[in-house]
């Protein structure tokens, strides 16, 4: 176990944790922020992702100790305007990969705030959704905005 | 387990227990996760390895994302940065990381005992292989899966690491009997940059199963360097495969459920070059 | 007054007589077309919680003191344990009990697949629970494996005897057919790969065991887990507020949820035991592979005179036959028809329902038949459709078929095939393709609904259902609003609580909507009465609102219940559907590209249609990686699952999706509830992959026999085709 100093949604923490645990874990079981989820736990679906100095990340092959950066996570992009976005445009269904989704989303539009469907379907290719909501993601995106 | 971070190239030893470099991650957190990889120690090596472009020389360092939004570099290397991986791994991914990620062979992955890990048999040749390699694939079947390793072969890229300069091609090595790792790197060295020619023209072109996020069934890089053509080709055979013409994967030895890739390659191999005339 | 009925009940296309207990279920349906609320798009009850991340999943719960599960499995394809040893296990730290073969439920001491549960652990944490998994000392007698279905079939190892049908004489009219055509299909393995794998947490408070699950059938977890651990129902509390998919997957509890029961008792600590990843693409369930060995044969005005298909479903080590053979009987006025199906039992992982399991495999095969008999015939697909249109179910009446509103509604998109033939160029080659759909989706009772009306006007629905993620809530409130004229946000949905309300339909053969939203009317129609009560012994008009009635009752409250009523007695409820496909073809590297899907279902009122359209879109894009880029594929010697992660396994993109048009007839089925709805959580799914393999045929005279149709498949056919065009040029010329 070792000390691990965290800034999560501009809180500062600090965490005893094991070498080799991930981001994802300390957010969910220390943490208590469970808005992100694990799907994979291998970095291949996209549901953990969270912003690192706003460029996102897979939390679940993240170490914990090797985070360089301010975490961002959905509980820290709640206000967002996307938020009202997805929910208006109904790109949630299940709604278990949705908080990966927004996370990714939010800094694609931070860097380009009116991105094509091209963009934002290379931008978004990362985040897996079984329910296969897409074409509604894609609608929040481009409508983000209001 | 132990984490290092050395902050300069002075303070860089590769602990004598075989330890294990990390930069980005994306492949040695699950490897280790998974038990394919064991090591007392990390050495978080971003405080080492360079970021960012100077004019032809690349900082290993540099992750994908970074390298595919990049006009300085050749369109080989930006294009087979942009069709690499997901958006989250090519954040998290350093192009020297990427030259070293292991196959994608599922026999590997879940700890077959193959002839990569010093096993007898190649378990993919005689079962599951239609991913797998057309090419030198007698020995190992498994499939190189590295977009930016065979752009940079193509573009004739040189490496340089903490020990010597090597073009990437040299990187590579096919697993026989007698060695079976893929790559010529030793212990402790690490690649610090990648240094490119002048290219004229070059391309990348790749075939995956799904548009986006998939590792290449074909990718077919070509460049125009000096006057010379020079071709590599990702997802073909166990390391990045050159070859001179398309009538070079005329001696491929598909297994049986990979024939498949030999129209494939020979497409994209030829669409390619038409591209970079 | 409560009745006792017999009443036919169908789930996933199997059939059951079940005795129920019903309510006069006396409301007019409301009449056709958009309402004030029901009709109208209305974006997601929950929507927020799910987006910003504060929807407690059976993932996200953290009970005190609890431990984590793992799970022993087997690593040959079939054996038994000669010899087991929990005691390395035991010694580990963390470690607080671990189970063997036969101490819970779905833990065997003969493993007949790769993965099989075996043994189990609990420990403080997952690692150590894994770790202390591994250390079981387990000597294997290994046993004879089969794996091919063929195989099985040729041994006669079924799951269940094998199914035959028959009507008319197939053999008479194959023999006087003007034109026949054969053709065998094979479909794979895919896998549901919900987001949140399969996971239960048990807690033992007192007599009661709290099992929060992951699940589409809240009321089915009770009886079985009751009925298996031997406790009185309502001893066991089933909670799923939010669940993160199931598609089929989720309607039992499985051997994860009696491991944490068992382990929960014997450390007198809450256990939860989660599926990994890689134990969800073994042991969660899967779409069987199927081998389908077809034949039609048509008169030359396109009458089809005879089908006949041998059908054999993978099924694996347990699951049952799926109805592969459900479309050929049922798609097609046809007199002739002999279908034969086989469930092999194979020691692969077993099948569980897969979206519209078996029709959506079965209309692969028979779509594309259809076409190929279209092509042979020389005639339009779309009117050899329309010219063996059944008007009936084997016979049996329909209580609404609208299908050739469909087919009307897709001739703008099938017109669409000339322009888009002629956009091909030497190597990307575009056609059109279509394929109709028929599947079931009426729901039926039992399944009830409480509505409380308080004083401030608001109303919430209660009842112990859950809400998988098509829109659940959102619909039952609509109905709610609509029968109570609330504007929609007044009204609430309670739901995923088996200690939380009546007893509820589970989710899955497209039935919640049909299923709980005639009894949410009810209730709300029940308590609307009483609140016109109220309102007359008020002095006020019958329909003043509902919240100035309402107003004085301080602390009352009005509350109202509905119940399901039967299903039309004598009659089949089913759903149909057509999808008009546009693809790109790359004649040399065998890429296939989507390019566009319209599709159109007739599933009676639509009561959402924002979240029905997100159905169809979400179906047909689960449709496309089930027809272009999954597969699960097993090591041919161990049987052992090769695609075990996400990343081998390969599920659309946002990059894949095409441009996706969704209509609906939208017209009520008179003949069923006081709602008129039907199903839509599995008619998208059904067609999508025929009409894709027709599209491709269309663009490039090549037939695609398989799915997925990867590059190989691709290349596979149009080396054919040409071969076949060659032969064609090469044939003397007829004299």
């Amino acid at each position: 176990m070792s000390e691990v100093r965290l800034t999560v949604n501009g809180e500062d923490h600090v965490v005893e944790a094991g070498l080799g645990t991930s981001l994802a874990s300390v957010l969910r079981d220390r943490l208590g922020l469970t808005g992100t989820k694990i799907a994979c736990n291998e970095g291949h679906c996209g549901a953990c992702t969270v912003q690192i100095d706003g460029v996102p990340h897979l939390s679940c092959i993240t170490l914990v100790h090797a985070v360089e950066g301010e975490v961002t996570t959905i509980e820290g992009l709640r206000d967002h305007p996307l938020v009202e976005a997805f929910v208006r445009t109904d790109a949630v269904q299940c709604g278990f990969c949705t908080p990966g989704q927004v996370v990714s989303a939010a800094a694609l539009v931070a860097a380009n705030p009116e991105p094509t469907r091209e963009e934002i379907r290379h931008a978004m290719a990362g985040n897996i959704c079984r329910c296969g909501t897409y074409p509604k993601i894609e609608e929040a995106i481009l409508t983000w905005q209001g | 387990m132990e984490l290092l971070r050395p902050s300069d190239l002075a303070e860089l030893a590769m602990p004598s227990d075989g330890g294990t470099f990390v930069h980005g991650g994306t492949e040695v957190v699950p490897l280790l996760r998974d038990g394919l990889l064991s090591a007392e120690t990390l050495v978080d090596v971003r405080g080492v390895v360079p970021r960012g472009i100077d004019g032809g020389t690349i900082g290993a360092g540099t992750t994908l994302a970074e390298l595919e939004v990049e006009p300085a570099i050749p369109d080989a290397l930006r294009e087979a940065c942009r069709l690499a991986a997901s958006p989250q791994l090519r954040n998290m991914g350093s192009l020297g990381g990427n030259l070293l990620q292991a196959t994608r062979c599922w026999y590997w992955r879940l700890d077959y005992p193959c002839r990569l890990r010093g096993g007898d048999r190649c378990h993919a040749r005689e079962g599951e292989h239609r991913e797998h390699a057309i090419l030198a694939n007698d020995f190992c079947a498994s499939a190189h899966p590295s977009d930016v390793a065979a752009a940079l072969v193509a573009l004739g890229a040189r490496l340089r690491t903490n020990r010597r300069e090597l073009p990437v091609e040299e990187l590579y090595r096919l697993p026989d009997e007698a060695d079976r790792r893929t790559t010529t790197l030793e212990d402790g060295e690490l690649i610090l940059e990648v240094e490119l020619p002048e290219v004229e023209a070059s391309i990348y072109l790749k075939a995956m199963d799904r548009k986006r996020w998939s590792f290449p069934q074909a990718g077919v890089a070509a460049a125009r360097v000096g006057g010379e053509t020079r071709i590599a080709l990702a997802g073909v055979a166990p390391v990045p495969w050159r070859i001179d013409s398309v009538e070079a994967l005329d001696a491929a030895t598909p297994l049986p459920r990979t024939e498949w890739k030999l129209p494939l390659a020979r497409a994209l191999v030829r669409r390619a070059l038409a591209a970079i005339s | 007054m409560a009745r006792l009925i017999r009443t036919e009940k169908e789930v996933e296309g199997r059939y059951e007589e079940v005795w129920v207990v019903v309510e006069e279920d006396p409301l007019e349906q409301w009449p056709e077309g958009p309402l004030t609320v029901v009709g109208r798009p209305a974006p997601r009850k929950s929507g927020f919680e799910r987006v910003r991340g504060e929807a407690r999943y059976t993932a996200d719960i953290r009970l005190p003191g609890m431990l984590q599960a793992a799970i022993l499995r087997s690593p040959h394809a079939h054996a038994r344990v000669k010899r087991i040893d929990l005691a390395p296990a035991l010694a580990l730290p963390g470690v607080r009990a671990a189970l063997g073969p036969g101490e819970a439920h779905g833990l065997e001491e003969e493993a007949g697949f790769s993965g099989a549960p075996v043994a189990a652990v609990a420990a403080d944490t997952f690692r150590q629970a894994l770790a202390a998994a591994a250390a079981i000392d387990v000597e294997w007698e290994e046993l004879d494996v089969v794996l091919d279905p063929d195989e099985a079939v040729r041994r006669e190892q079924f799951t269940a005897d094998p199914r035959h049908y028959e009507r008319g004489d197939v053999d008479k009219a194959l023999a006087q057919a003007d034109v026949v055509v054969e053709a065998t299909y094979r479909t794979q393995t895919v896998l549901h790969n919900s987001m949140e794998t399969h996971q239960a947490i048990c807690e033992w408070a007192g007599d009661v065991l709290n099992v929060y699950i992951s699940t589409q059938f809240i009321w089915g977890i009770r009886e079985s887990v009751a009925e298996t651990l031997e406790l009185p129902q309502d001893k066991v509390r089933v909670v799923c507020e939010y669940m993160g998919g199931g598609f089929g997957s989720k309607n039992s509890p499985d051997e994860y949820t009696y491991v944490a029961a068992e382990l929960a008792k014997r450390t007198g600590r809450p256990v939860r035991c989660a599926l990994t990843r890689r134990e969800e693409h073994t042991a969660a369930g899967n779409r069987n592979a199927t081998i389908q060995r077809l034949r039609a044969g048509a008169r030359s005005d396109g009458t089809i005179v005879a089908l006949d298909g041998e059908f054999t479903n993978a099924v694996g080590w347990s699951g049952w036959n799926a109805s592969t053979e459900g479309p050929m009987k049922m798609l097609y006025d046809c007199e002739n028809v002999r279908t034969v199906t086989f469930g092999a039992k194979v020691n692969t992982p077993p099948m569980k329902a897969f979206r519209a399991p078996g029709f959506v495999e079965g209309t692969f095969g028979l779509e594309c038949l259809v076409d190929e008999l279209a092509a042979k015939l020389d005639m339009d697909p779309l009117e050899l459709r329309r010219r063996n249109y059944a008007t009936t179910n084997d016979g049996t009446p329909l209580s609404s078929k609208n299908l050739e509103d469909c087919y009307r509604l897709a001739e703008p998109h099938w017109e669409r095939r000339h322009e888009v033939r002629s956009r091909s160029d030497a190597i990307w080659k575009r056609g059109v393709g279509m394929a109709s759909q028929i599947w079931y989706g009426g729901g039926g009772p039992p399944s009830y609904a409480w509505v409380r009306i308080g004083s401030d006007g608001r109303a919430t629905v209660i009842t112990a259902m859950q809400d998988i993620g098509t829109g659940t809530r959102t619909a039952m409130a609509q109905i709610a609003a609509e029968e109570l004229r609330l504007p929609l946000d007044r009204v609430d949905v309670v739901l995923g609580d088996s200690a939380r309300g009546p007893y509820a339909s589970i989710s899955a053969g497209s039935s919640t909507l049909p299923s709980m939203g005639p009894a949410v009317r009810a209730a709300a129609a029940d308590a609307r009465e009483q609140v016109e009560d109220i309102a007359e012994q008020r002095g006020m008009p019958k329909d003043a609102p509902v919240e100035e009635v309402v107003d004085l009752l301080e602390d009352a409250q009005i509350l109202g219940k509905g119940a399901r009523g039967p299903n039309p007695a004598g009659m089949s409820v089913l759903t149909f559907g057509v999808h008009v496909v546009e693809v790109a073809v790359d004649v040399e590297t065998g890429e296939v590209v989507v390019e566009r899907v319209a599709a159109i279902h007739d599933v009676g009122r639509i009561v959402n249609p924002l979240g029905a359209s997100s159905q169809v879109e979400g179906g047909i894009i689960q449709g496309i990686g089930h027809t272009l880029s999954e597969e699960r594929l097993l090591d041919p010697e161990t049987g052992r699952v090769l695609t075990s992660t996400l990343e081998s396994y390969r599920m659309p993109t946002i990059a894949d999706v095409p441009e996706i048009l969704c209509e609906f007839v939208d017209k009520p089925d008179t003949q069923l509830t006081n709602l008129g709805s039907k199903g839509l959580g599995e008619p998208p799914i059904v067609p999508i992959a025929a009409a894709i393999a027709n599209a491709i045929r269309d663009a490039t005279g090549a037939d695609v026999h398989e799915l997925p149709i990867s590059r190989e498949e691709m290349l596979r056919a149009l080396r054919e085709a040409e071969a076949r065009q060659k032969e064609k040029r090469g044939a003397p010329a007829a004299v």
